[in-house]
């Protein structure tokens, strides 16, 4: 009765894959497993060459904030809370001092084109531009991963599109992506893409 | 420190954004609080009035009373019997308690009852004490206007009367009543004097008071026997053999049970003790509110937990550990109910100054410490439940949650 079996992929640096499947395949799964949100009841996981398929749940806390960073499709920012203090939020838990962090944080919101709207409250912000704090948020540690779990579903097809041209910009820059997705045109973006059905890559 | 610090930040902003419900979760433990203060402030206020009083009688005082009363020494006592049965002392008592006690210096009869004063078609009911013409000397409270009356109006039962401030005010306005005729239970009486102001103790007007000499009160009210006698001691240390010879002297024509000596030492542990379970009585009462508030943080914890399970999630997912969710959660609840604390002291403080201008009141340290020690436990305990949740939820559960 296992979710995934069979599974054997590697990622390589910069590389921008897409996970492609219907609901029920696994790939929430498979996403949750290279997240380090969940742990393998058997196999193995390397991230940077290192095994973290057996971390204790404080390691994985702290491996995930150094080096993954999350997209989700509901964005995901904290209510009531600036963009700018939503940006934040993964430096504060990587322990990074208070000037430093604005600093960061403002230049992050700067690149992703938010200059104006810092101090926004998510409540105030379109669904491009919150998707938009959500990848500033996931880019803001220098992570060796980015993860982004149906980024461009809760947008309109223009935003989408957008939204898009910011991974390709993103892997242009260096960054590694992986893109979960069951929209086949959003996966085509990739260099690669891996289907999986039934728990498995096919 | 420096994490602590961010935490208690984060705190600060979530509850900010929730203004509303913060402050009413708040609302609970200030109410505790503040009524912790000042019902241990009225307590204690009392207590420091009452045992003021009794040591304004003075300390070398002894009281005899009719029945019998124990007063237990380290301030355990009863006033069971005190003063319901029928007193059997004459005057004759006081002569002779006068005349043989050694370690005595003065003796003096007292007794009351209610009685109508009337004057210029005004009328005021009140106590009138029979009282000897050492009262002023014995209270330490000097006539005003006029003079007490001496030992000679007292032995001819002379029909004088000396005013307290209230009755005077109640009968006479502005007017000076010194010389003028009032009728006393319908006999005429001179005024001879007004006392001096001794103030009110709670409801009860020590200033409503008429003061007759003893035999004119024993005629007027056709008494036989008189309430009580106030013995003074020639010195502190002589207080205990005076209560001897008392005793003594009385016995050779009364019966044991038929009266009782008691010190102001140990009247002032009785009251003491009295009032003290008293305080403590008000601030077990107010200390539930106290509880009732502490469970408001929790449920409102508990809200706070579930609704925001997507925000756990996520902050798991970026990198928050258990421990800092715990932390931030503990945080939000102890801010909540110190805060709370804090406001209830003051409000405790400036209420119990307010209340002091009518009766009584007075803060105490330890009242001020309590409360805000318990409202940090309260904290910690209702909040520990809801952080203890927040920090276990499965982040790709908590990251589902609709």
């Amino acid at each position: 009765m296992s979710v995934l079996h069979n599974i054997n992929m590697t990622i390589k640096k910069n590389e921008f894959i897409s996970i492609v499947g219907p609901s029920g395949s696994g790939k929430s799964t498979l996403m949750h497993l290279i997240g380090l949100l969940d742990t393998p009841t058997s196999g193995r996981i390397f991230l940077d060459n290192e095994d973290v398929s057996k971390l204790s749940e404080e390691k994985m806390a702290s491996v995930r904030n150094r080096k993954i960073g999350f997209v989700f499709q509901t964005f995901n920012l904290i209510p009531r809370t600036s963009a700018l203090a939503n940006v934040e939020l993964p430096l504060i838990y990587a322990g990074v001092p208070d000037e430093q962090r604005k600093e960061k944080a403002t230049k992050m919101l700067e690149s992703m084109g938010l200059g104006e709207r810092i101090y926004h409250f998510p409540n105030q912000l379109s669904g491009g531009e919150q998707q938009r704090v959500a990848i500033a948020r996931a880019l803001i540690n220098n992570p060796s991963l980015i993860l982004a779990d149906e980024p461009t579903g809760n947008l309109d097809s223009k935003t989408g599109n957008q939204i898009m041209e910011i991974f390709k910009k993103l892997k242009k820059e260096g960054n590694t992506i992986v893109l979960v997705t069951h929209d086949m045109e959003v996966a085509k973006v990739a260099d690669r893409i891996v289907k999986i059905y039934d728990g498995e890559i096919v | 420190m420096e994490k602590l610090f961010e935490t208690l930040k984060l705190a600060a902003r979530t509850l900010k954004a929730n203004k509303l419900r913060s402050s009413l979760t708040m609302l609970g433990v200030i109410i505790g609080v503040t009524s912790v203060i000042l019902l241990v402030s009225i307590g204690s206020g009392l207590k420091s009035y009452i045992t003021g009083q009794l040591e304004d009688l003075g300390s070398n005082l002894l009281m005899v009373m009719p029945g019998e009363m124990e007063v237990g020494s380290g301030g355990s006592g009863s006033m069971q019997g005190a003063g319901m049965a029928a007193p059997k002392f004459t005057m004759n008592h006081q002569k002779e308690l006068q005349a043989k006690g050694i370690n005595i210096k003065r003796v003096m009869a007292y007794t009351e009852n209610n009685a109508t004063l009337a004057y210029a078609g005004k009328k005021h009911i009140t106590q009138v004490a029979g009282v000897t013409y050492e009262y002023p000397d014995i209270r330490n409270q000097k006539a005003v206007l006029g003079t007490f009356f001496n030992v000679s109006q007292q032995e001819s039962a002379k029909k004088v009367v000396i005013l307290g401030a209230t009755v005077t005010e109640k009968l006479f306005g502005t007017e000076n009543p010194v010389g003028k005729k009032i009728t006393l239970s319908e006999s005429k009486f001179t005024v001879l004097g007004v006392l001096e102001k001794k103030g009110a103790l709670g409801g009860n007007d020590m200033d409503n008071q008429a003061f007759i000499p003893v035999p004119t009160a024993l005629d007027t009210f056709e008494m036989d026997y008189v309430l009580a006698f106030w013995v003074q001691a020639k010195s502190k240390e002589q207080v205990e053999p005076a209560k001897e010879e008392v005793k003594k002297i009385l016995l050779r024509t009364l019966k044991d049970d038929d009266f009782s000596v008691i010190d102001t030492k140990g009247l002032l542990s009785m009251v003491s003790q009295i009032l003290g379970t008293l305080t403590v009585a008000l601030a077990g009462i107010a200390g539930i509110s106290l509880l009732v508030g502490g469970i408001g943080i929790m449920n409102i914890m508990l809200v706070s937990v579930m609704e925001r399970t997507k925000e756990i999630g996520l902050r798991k997912a970026i990198g928050a550990t258990p421990k800092i969710i715990m932390t931030q959660f503990l945080i939000e609840s102890i801010v909540l109910s110190v805060g709370g604390g804090l406001i209830g002291i003051i409000l405790g403080f400036g209420g119990s100054v307010l209340i002091n201008q009518f009766f009584p009141a007075m803060v105490t340290a330890w009242s001020v410490l309590l409360a805000f020690l318990v409202s940090v436990i309260i904290g910690v305990i209702f909040g520990v439940m809801p952080a203890a949740r927040a920090a276990r939820l499965n982040p790709i559960q908590a990251l589902r949650y609709e």
